[in-house]
């Protein structure tokens, strides 16, 4: 077990050194991530804004592009000079190169969380001071599911031409009931005043062990280099 | 195809076809008029029959993309496949009559409610199944992708339906359903899923000659091939 956990580790701060030294995906996807928090408030018009009732729509919007874009970056960064081969003759579980590359995009799409949400707050006047914590709880459950399957599908969907718009779109479509789940939480927590919990809870960390353990089990079938 | 698989292929349509009319003409000759909605409530004998037919379809995929896994055979692929796009056509009648139902019962085309709400995702789900495997030119790529997708795509139903259910509802939990209402829709039940059956199979069978073809494998029939194919692609 602790052997796993080293492997784990060494694999992800193996990807996070890759990223902190190229700079290369965070940069792209926050700026990206800002991007599409402009254009939508643009688009909406200063009273949709006032309200903050949007910034919900708008945060996943940024976070479902910026994520599709991480979970490709990570894995092409694998396909380089054939480094893929060489991760998989490493004497490793492949379910342990799976939860590092899960666990970087996780980093990196919680930084890109880090950046893009103040910018949101700010441009709709988006109040989180009701339940900061429980805000960062909805987000967390619904990063763990969407990393997950995203991890997995950017690993099976490779090679290919069309890659960047058909990893969105086998991706989205998957996500749709965090969407649901997060966006109705998060109605609830703001507008009526409920804590976070119950079923809205439950069907996030459902999802997210399904998609651990399906995309774990998955993976060691679908690596190819 | 043999001779004998012949005649039992359009034996089996005709049956089903007949029994499809016959359904049909049941629903609207003898079945009873609803009440309060009317006889727009027939639509319910179609769309609820065909509802249930496209959770068959999308468990039959599921259950290929799991085989194709598996065993890496390729008719596994080509009966997902074969199962999705029959998926996505029923979704699509499932959505489009709700929709004519909805309209009538509370005067809109869309309500975001719960079951709308799942059905449009349902759709989706298997429509994107469909739209991204011409994307991936390999073969073997695309087979691949298209089981992990299909998986997924399956045991995404009952989160979607578990989401969904957050929402606020309009939706009819229950309706009572009169003894010649209950032997209709058992009626409607059994010949839509004959002809889901019927459907899939001939998809299957045109998806195993296209795949053939493709891998430049022998036919049972080699000689048929090139005769059959651009008739059956047509």
């Amino acid at each position: 077990m602790m052997q796993v956990i080293q492997q784990i580790a060494l694999l992800t701060g193996k990807d996070l050194r890759v990223e902190a030294r190229s700079r290369q995906t965070l940069g792209l996807v926050v700026v990206l991530g800002i991007l599409i928090v402009v254009v939508l408030g643009l688009g909406l018009g200063p009273q949709q804004v006032a309200s903050g009732q949007a910034a919900t729509a708008v945060l996943w919007v940024a976070y479902l592009f910026g994520g599709v874009l991480c979970f490709e970056k990570t894995m092409a960064v694998e396909r380089h000079d054939g480094a893929l081969a060489g991760l998989m003759l490493a004497p490793i579980d492949r379910g342990v190169i799976y939860a590092g590359k899960f666990i970087s995009n996780l980093v990196l799409m919680v930084a890109l969380a880090l950046v893009v949400t103040p910018v949101a707050v700010v441009m709709f006047g988006f109040d989180l001071s009701a339940a900061p914590w429980g805000f960062a709880l909805i987000m967390a459950g619904g990063f763990v599911g969407f990393a997950a399957v995203g991890t997995l599908f950017a690993a099976a969907v490779s090679s290919s031409r069309l890659q960047g718009g058909l990893l969105a779109m086998v991706v989205f479509p998957v996500s749709l009931p965090l969407v649901i789940a997060s966006t109705q939480m998060m109605l609830h927590l703001f507008r009526d005043g409920e804590p976070v919990g119950g079923a809205g809870l439950a069907v996030l960390l459902a999802f997210d062990a399904i998609y651990l353990v399906v995309s774990w089990l998955v993976f060691e079938v679908i690596l190819e280099p | 195809m043999t001779k004998l698989k012949k005649t039992l292929m359009t034996g089996y349509w005709l049956v089903t076809l007949a029994l499809f009319a016959f359904a049909i003409a049941v629903v609207f000759a003898w079945t009873p008029i609803e009440a309060t909605m009317g006889p727009v409530q027939k639509i319910f004998y179609l769309h609820l029959p065909i509802a249930i037919n496209t959770f068959l379809a999308c468990l039959v995929t599921f259950i290929a993309s799991v085989g194709y896994l598996w065993q890496r055979r390729q008719f596994w692929d080509d009966l997902a496949v074969s199962s999705a796009k029959v998926a996505v056509l029923l979704c699509s009648i499932v959505l489009l009559t709700g929709m004519i139902w909805g309209h009538s019962a509370w005067g809109r085309w869309w309500t975001w409610s719960p079951r709308l709400t799942f059905s449009l995702v349902l759709w989706l789900l298997y429509v994107a199944y469909l739209v991204i495997r011409p994307s991936i030119e390999s073969r073997e790529r695309r087979a691949l992708v298209s089981a992990v997708y299909g998986i997924v795509a399956f045991l995404d139903v009952p989160l979607v339906y578990l989401s969904v259910k957050l929402m606020p509802d309009i939706h009819p939990t229950s309706i009572q359903l009169a003894p010649e209402m209950k032997l209709t829709l058992l009626l409607c039940f059994v010949s839509v899923t004959l002809l889901t059956v019927g459907l899939i199979a001939a998809r299957y069978r045109l998806h195993r000659i296209e795949s053939a073809v493709g891998a430049g494998l022998d036919l049972p029939t080699p000689t048929k091939v090139p005769i059959t194919q651009p008739g059956d692609a047509a």
